[in-house]
């Protein structure tokens, strides 16, 4: 009975946990090369070897650096930038019900207008640029991160103002040292939530109306009958999705740490 | 509530004690502060409360919204004094002392988070007693806790009243609770309209000897008296 315990307690533990990841990793990658060399059209379904060398062939061709560049710099200053009006307003609009009165009807209208019905108006207003698809990019995050961060505000216990109150702190004081603070695991959890919502939509937007990006790589690809390209996009675009959001968990768990807590476990 | 009439002495001990629902909560609330009477006033030396002041700490009964959980134990002690100003030397010194007090100076730098029930509610005490409050209001401080973790702190929280010297209005449903800690017990009536039903003095020395007569015979009294205010509402 022990030796079984023991046994048990040894293949839950981290290091096997990492392994079972990677081999699970690689068994996939194995089963799908098989797959496609022998039983699958690869024009349908290519094999992991043959998007590797399209990947090769579009870093040659100085493709691949520059759109992975051009995507990322829209997704992040979109999203800080969004991010960076976001959080304020919610605070605002969290704090103060006259706010939230002249605010509310423009955000719960607007948010529910998906950036995307709005690619050909901005390209018109803000022209065939990087400036129309940065807005975009912020359109999209701007509303949860707002969301977010005023359901944080109102959250907060009202235990925490009072003890506040009694141990003398100022409005100002207790906006800042107290409701602040208590928002932050509701504001981190919006932006996480908003980055993936950034990537969603400047792929779109790149295959309606650009002519770079990920996007762009892709939608094109499937003109030149590339589907090796396609999945070079494809997989880089989950690729720097899975890295952007565990730079944001580990900021939530290093940085962020004493606010977050228990948010950034997940 | 209706016709509350009462004064309270300075350094005082005084138990608000009463069934649930009659409003024990919301008188201590008035006098924070927190809540303003619909008529009436309350006064602290003379001067009307209109808002929550530094002359009155508050122990809340709530374990896990009361301390601020993104600072540590003493960072939540020095809280007030923070806010306030105090210049270093003398903040950490009283944070310290306040730390001291309550028995959590090698817990100081654990996060709420990591913290037991009890000593949650001792950093609360803390940090109420860091501002050297004139007045210390505690709503159940002890109620969310285990029973002998309980009567620990009630003995740890005479400890502290009988060092400090300030006045300590505390409400509580346990009848053995306002035994041990309050040299008087005001018994409220149950609501709606919930008043005052009766005064107990406990001329009892600390810690209370629960077998004394004194203490088993309050104790007969306040448990008819305050099934008396249940059937009522029940009836």
């Amino acid at each position: 009975m022990r030796n079984m315990k023991e046994l048990r307690n040894l293949l839950q533990g981290p290091g096997v946990r990492l392994w079972a990841a990677i081999l699970s990793v690689l068994f996939g990658m194995a089963l799908w090369e098989i797959a496609a060399r022998l039983w699958i059209d690869p024009f349908f379904l290519p094999p992991l070897s043959a998007i590797f060398l399209g990947a090769f062939e579009l870093l040659k061709k100085g493709l691949l650096l520059e759109n992975i560049r051009i995507s990322l710099v829209r997704i992040l200053s979109g999203f800080f930038l969004g991010s960076l009006v976001a959080i304020p307003l919610g605070l605002i609009i969290g704090r103060s019900l006259v706010m939230r009165s002249i605010f509310d009807p423009y955000i719960h209208f607007l948010r529910f207008i998906p950036a995307l019905a709005l690619t050909s108006l901005f390209l018109v207003w803000f022209g065939v640029g990087e400036l129309a698809k940065i807005f975009q990019v912020m359109y999209a995050t701007g509303f949860v991160v707002v969301m977010s961060t005023a359901t944080g505000v109102v959250t907060t216990h009202k235990n925490k103002v009072l003890a506040a109150q009694t141990l003398g702190a100022s409005p100002w004081q207790i906006f800042w040292l107290v409701i602040v603070p208590s928002a932050i695991p509701s504001i981190y959890v919006g932006m996480r939530l908003a980055l993936a919502g950034s990537f969603l939509v400047i792929v779109a937007v790149e295959m309606l109306a650009a002519e770079s990006g990920l996007g762009y790589l892709i939608w094109t690809s499937k003109i030149y009958f590339k589907i090796d390209w396609m999945f070079v996009g494809i997989f880089l675009l989950g690729a720097l999705g899975l890295l952007a959001d565990y730079l944001w968990k580990l900021v939530g768990q290093h940085v962020l740490r004493r606010y977050v807590r228990e948010s950034a476990n997940y | 509530m209706k016709d509350i009439d009462l004064s309270i002495g300075d350094g005082e001990f005084l138990i608000i004690l009463g069934p649930s629902g009659c409003g024990k909560s919301t008188l201590l609330r008035l006098i924070a502060g927190f809540d303003k009477a619909t008529s009436g006033d309350v006064r602290v030396g003379g001067r009307s409360v209109v808002a929550p002041g530094m002359d009155r700490g508050m122990v809340f009964q709530d374990l896990e919204n009361s301390l601020y959980p993104w600072l540590s134990a003493r960072e939540n002690v020095g809280f007030g004094l923070r806010v306030n100003r105090v210049p270093n030397p003398e903040r950490k010194q009283r944070t310290d002392e306040a730390l001291q007090m309550v028995n959590l100076s090698i817990h100081g730098d654990k996060f709420p988070d990591n913290l037991s029930g009890g000593m949650k509610q001792r950093v609360q005490i803390a940090r109420m007693l860091a501002m050297r409050p004139d007045i210390m209001l505690m709503d159940e401080p002890f109620a969310a806790l285990d029973a002998q973790t309980r009567h620990v702190m009630q003995q740890q929280l005479v400890a502290i009243w009988t060092e400090v010297k300030r006045t300590a209005i505390y409400v509580t449903h346990d009848i053995r609770e306002a035994l041990n800690l309050g040299q008087r017990i005001v018994l409220m009536t149950a609501g709606p309209n919930a008043g005052i039903k009766q005064e107990y003095l406990v001329p009892l020395t600390y810690p209370r000897n629960q077998v004394a007569s004194t203490y088993l015979n309050l104790f007969t009294a306040i448990s008819r008296d305050i099934e008396e205010e249940v059937t009522k509402v029940w009836s």
